[in-house]
């Protein structure tokens, strides 16, 4: 558990809010005798700590929307195990224990069309969520709670009262933060909740999650496929591919100084021409495979610098500077020197 | 709950509340076939509630002469035992009609619990559900119906039973298919996420956003019942007692009423029947526009602007 | 000294969608031109006005929307004007298009080789093994194995779908291929391998292409000149070089700056609260002055003009006399080109 020793916010309590050991996720494809089996998530270490906004970045096919929504318990792992202030989820068996987890742990989803009921107004979350997991407040105290949190998200009280049609994209997932705000979470998991919106809309939410950490006390897992907004909001990144973690470390250093190859094509492909690393230059973007993959890298056949070990040894993180990093050749002069020069 | 939220003064949520009612009055008045459907059965609905304002006489006063023809006191002539047709085709209407609804909403409430749970849960569930559902849907009807005619004491009691027995199974495939298509919507998932159990999905979640397609299932339910019903009753599963249509076209074949002369008496209720379900039907074409906005006409405004002209075709 | 003409040339094109409700303007009196072997981006976000532009140029629009004025003028000929019968004589020899996504284009129940014959013979009588050449040629340009034409589009990536539909567009050679968002539904690096191939094509053929998208990063990486819509408008054009160095319109300013970069500095991302105004609903000056942090008395007054500045085109009264009318804009009389 690399993880544990490093962190970034490492706060007095010393236990990190959400730890995942060696997170599973296997889906079984093809018919009913089919032995095919999709790798979804495969042994993913993850931690995330008080008051820190954790960036999870990955493509499409790399595992990053199902460990959302292992996280939030609607998949049970296949293996491994989530524990949440150092209770294992599997311990979890009441309704009454399910239903404190879902009221410390929020969630808010990609899609503002599809995330809100189209015949209830837009409170009815944010009311669902008070009677559920605060049952304590009363009638007014209810109505009144929903006003901060929708004061909290930046929108007026009046809009509580409107159908989800009748708002823009940008207020519905204020309204998601919200609804989320409403449980007086630790932990929001926030699926993509930007990459469906304008771009000139999408700065307000990014600057809301970071506002929200600061006055929420609250911690946030963001997951992205996109670097650069990772880059603004998160402390720490890590680095999705085809199921497994690829690097992990402050976001600082994993962008400015990148060790696996996977994260150096990432960031050759969104980086200025002129400064793209040459390495990566003819990489087609072609899906990883995830099913049955076996044993050994799944980046090698799309990696420059992969050896024979890559194709037999699946590599485990090892720590690379302030970074965790799961290649056999990362950190060797001879990938690093033909990248160095090339990312900033 | 609806009702619960924050009512903050917001006129322009109000103002698009006001559409939605306006929105369903508009669409069956612009589609012809619903507004004779609306008709049809409002006109029902009214000789429902008040015959004696239109019937001239007690349907079951034995008090003219038998199989008298068709004559300005009795327009559709009277029966066997001396009865008006007309007064007993207008009182039978009540019963027939509160059959069919009671039925009809019986049968869509099944159907809608049985196929969206079913599209819940999924998985085993969902196959062992839609496997009793199947058995349902095949059933053989008749020889039931004789299995039941048997030990169920003849009247509406038994007639509903036997109804809804084997009309809930069709719309639940139906309605499954719609359950299903909303499943991984994240409303849903963000339900379950926020700790809701499966039935408050279901009822509170889930079936809010099937109204239109619910309404359309009732209405074409309806029209299924009153045939059936009819038939049945013709059959000799009603009691010959009750003031129903299907009862008259039973007492009606039984006095060999068409082989006589008095036709009226065996006709009358079969086209009343087939009224109904027809006033069922139209209506039904609303729903469908409503539904599914892309069959709504799409009307361009001509007046006011010319498209441009262009090179005649060749 | 002559300049050729230019192989595309839109003038006050005006769409509208005309429904019982209301009628939209979802284009507003738009001009621009496009010069053989040119690229152009067209970015704007979701209600600009793009798509349904690019619908309206390559003569796609289904009722309600309707060109209600203006001319698209291709090799001399207005398109607007002109019959289905010749229309479809121009598509996908002169003409082609590429969609969003390759999913909705690509009949799922077909081989890519299928479809190729479907386009080819559609608009030319063709032998069999020419068919089968021209396919594989083109599947080859593109960056694809010919065996691929027997593979039915699900079997293939995103990215090789995107590929198959751009090698589909280039059946004929055509001089201009229009693409709406074509790499939006891609991981980025298969976005920037696919532009890169458009770019090496385009270079190599030698065709115009228009692309159409939000993102302004590859806006500024792949195309030549920029047009910027808000709104149904316009609002400014330049060469790429100028308009990222230099933006001018307070939406370009506010859109570049929306995008936070993975490298240089960190700073603070302001974006552009808001929305886009109701285009059925009557607007009075510019129309986005509601959400423009610059803003000033005469924007509520008057519409700005598209006006020339320093080789670029701005539409703001930032860069006019206060006193200039927008009404020769609105009459669709050609000022601009």
């Amino acid at each position: 558990m690399a993880e544990q020793h490093h962190s970034a916010a490492d706060p007095a309590a010393g236990q990190p809010l959400l730890r995942a050991e060696s997170l599973t996720r296997h889906f079984r494809v093809g018919g009913t005798f089919s032995s095919e089996t999709l790798h979804a998530v495969d042994a993913v270490d993850l931690t995330v700590n008080e008051r820190e906004i954790v960036a999870l970045v990955g493509e499409s096919g790399s595992g990053k929307s199902t460990i959302a929504r292992l996280l939030a318990g609607i998949h049970k792992p296949t293996a491994g195990e989530i524990y949440y202030r150092g209770r294992p989820l599997r311990g979890l068996r009441s309704r009454k224990d399910m239903l404190w987890y879902r009221g410390e742990v929020g969630m808010v989803f990609q899609d503002p069309f599809s995330a809100f009921n189209p015949v209830h107004r837009i409170s009815h979350g944010i009311m669902r969520n008070l009677k559920l997991h605060r049952p304590e407040l009363s009638a007014a105290e209810r109505r009144a709670e929903a006003e901060r949190v929708s004061d909290r998200v930046g929108l007026s009280p009046r809009l509580l009262s409107r159908f989800p049609h009748e708002m823009s994209g940008g207020e519905r997932q204020r309204i998601g933060f919200a609804q989320a705000l409403a449980l007086r979470p630790k932990l929001i998991l926030a699926d993509e909740p930007v990459s469906m919106l304008d771009v000139s809309i999408r700065a307000g939410i990014l600057n809301l999650m970071v506002k929200l950490r600061e006055t929420e006390d609250v911690s946030l897992l963001y997951i992205t496929h996109d670097l650069a907004s990772a880059r603004y909001v998160a402390d720490r990144i890590l680095v999705m591919y085809a199921g497994k973690i690829a690097e992990s470390g402050p976001t600082e250093s994993v962008l400015a100084d990148p060790q696996h190859p996977y994260t150096r094509l990432l960031l050759s492909a969104v980086a200025d021409p002129l400064d793209a690393d040459p390495e990566f230059a003819a990489d087609t973007g072609e899906p990883p495979r995830v099913i049955n993959p076996g044993e050994g890298c799944r980046f090698r056949w799309r990696c420059p610098f992969a050896i024979d070990a890559c194709h037999t040894v699946t590599p485990q993180p090892r720590r690379i500077g302030d970074s965790d990093v799961a290649c056999h050749v990362a950190g060797e002069p001879a990938t690093h020197a033909a990248g160095a020069a090339g990312s900033l | 709950m609806p009702g619960s939220e924050l009512e903050a003064p917001d006129s322009g949520a109000r103002a698009a509340r006001r559409r939605e009612l306006p929105r369903l009055l508009k669409a069956i008045t612009t589609s012809r076939k619903a507004t004779i459907g609306t008709l049809i059965l409002l006109v029902i609905v009214f000789v429902a509630a008040f015959p004696g304002l239109i019937a001239p006489d007690n349907p079951q006063a034995i008090s003219y002469t038998p199989n008298a023809g068709v004559s300005w006191s009795h327009v559709l002539g009277t029966t066997s035992l001396g009865q008006d047709v007309f007064s007993q085709l207008l009182w039978s209407t009540r019963q027939t009609l509160i059959v069919t609804l009671l039925v009809s909403a019986i049968a869509t409430f099944l159907s809608t619990f049985v196929g969206v749970t079913a599209a819940y849960l999924g998985g085993v569930a969902d196959r062992a559900i839609t496997i009793v559902t199947d058995v349902f849907l095949i059933l053989p009807v008749l020889p039931l119906l004789i299995l039941l005619a048997a030990y169920l004491p003849p009247g509406v009691t038994s007639l509903t039973i036997v109804l809804c027995i084997t009309s809930w199974a069709f719309q639940a495939r139906q309605l499954r298919a719609q359950g299903l298509s909303l499943r991984n919507r994240d409303f849903l998932v963000s339900a379950k996420v926020r700790g809701e159990r499966s039935l408050y999905i279901i009822f509170a979640e889930i079936v809010p956003t099937m109204t239109s397609l619910l309404a359309a299932s009732f209405l074409s339910l309806a029209v299924y019942v009153v045939g059936f019903a009819a038939s049945l009753q013709f059959l000799g599963l009603g009691n010959s007692g009750q003031l129903m249509w299907g009862t008259m076209l039973y007492n009606a074949q039984q006095q060999s009423a068409l082989e006589s002369g008095n036709i009226w008496w065996e006709l009358a209720p079969g086209f009343a029947v087939a009224l109904l379900g027809a006033g069922f039907a139209l209506l039904n074409y609303a729903f469908d526009e409503i539904g599914n906005p892309a069959l709504r006409p799409v009307k361009k405004k001509r007046a006011a602007r010319r498209s441009l002209p262009r090179r005649s075709r060749p | 000294m002559s300049t050729p003409p230019a192989l595309l040339e839109v003038q006050g094109l005006t769409i509208e969608y005309l429904t019982d409700a209301a009628a939209v303007r979802a284009v507003d009196a738009v001009s621009f031109s496009v010069n053989a072997g040119e690229f152009v981006g067209i970015v704007g976000e979701s209600g600009c006005g793009k798509s349904t532009m690019l619908f309206g140029i390559a003569q796609l629009l289904s009722p309600p929307g309707e060109v209600t004025a203006g001319s698209v003028t291709f090799r001399g000929r207005d398109m607007v004007r002109l019959s289905a019968g010749e229309l479809r004589h121009m598509r996908w020899r002169d003409f082609s298009v590429v969609m969003q996504s390759a999913m909705n284009a690509l009949n799922p129940m077909k081989s890519i080789g299928a479809q190729f014959r479907d386009a080819l013979l559609a608009h030319e009588r063709m032998p069999a093994d020419r068919v089968k050449e021209r396919s594989a040629e083109v599947l080859t340009l593109v960056g694809i194995d010919p065996v691929h034409l027997h593979s039915y589009p699900h079997q293939l990536s995103g990215g090789m779908r995107q590929r198959a539909m751009i090698a589909m567009a280039l059946l004929f050679t055509p001089q201009l291929v229009v693409m709406d968002e074509p790499t939006s539904a891609l991981d980025v690096v298969a976005q920037r391998s696919l532009m890169l191939k458009i770019r090496e094509l385009q270079e190599r053929l030698g065709f115009a292409v228009i692309f159409v998208t939000h993102d302004m990063h590859v806006v500024n990486r792949y195309s030549d000149r920029v047009l910027v819509m808000y709104a149904g408008q316009v609002v400014e054009t330049a060469p790429t070089e100028q308009l990222f160095g230099q933006p001018r319109h307070p939406y370009s300013r506010g859109l570049i700056e929306a995008f936070p970069s993975v490298t240089g500095p960190r700073r603070e991302l302001v974006g552009i609260p808001g929305s886009p105004p109701d285009l059925a609903e009557p607007i009075k000056g510019c129309r986005f002055r509601e959400r423009c942090p610059v803003a000033f008395a005469a924007c509520a007054e008057i519409e700005p003009a598209l006006i020339d500045v320093e080789g670029a085109q701005v539409r703001c009264l930032l860069y006019s006399d206060a006193g200039v009318v927008g009404e020769r804009e609105r009459s669709g009389a050609p000022s601009d080109g």
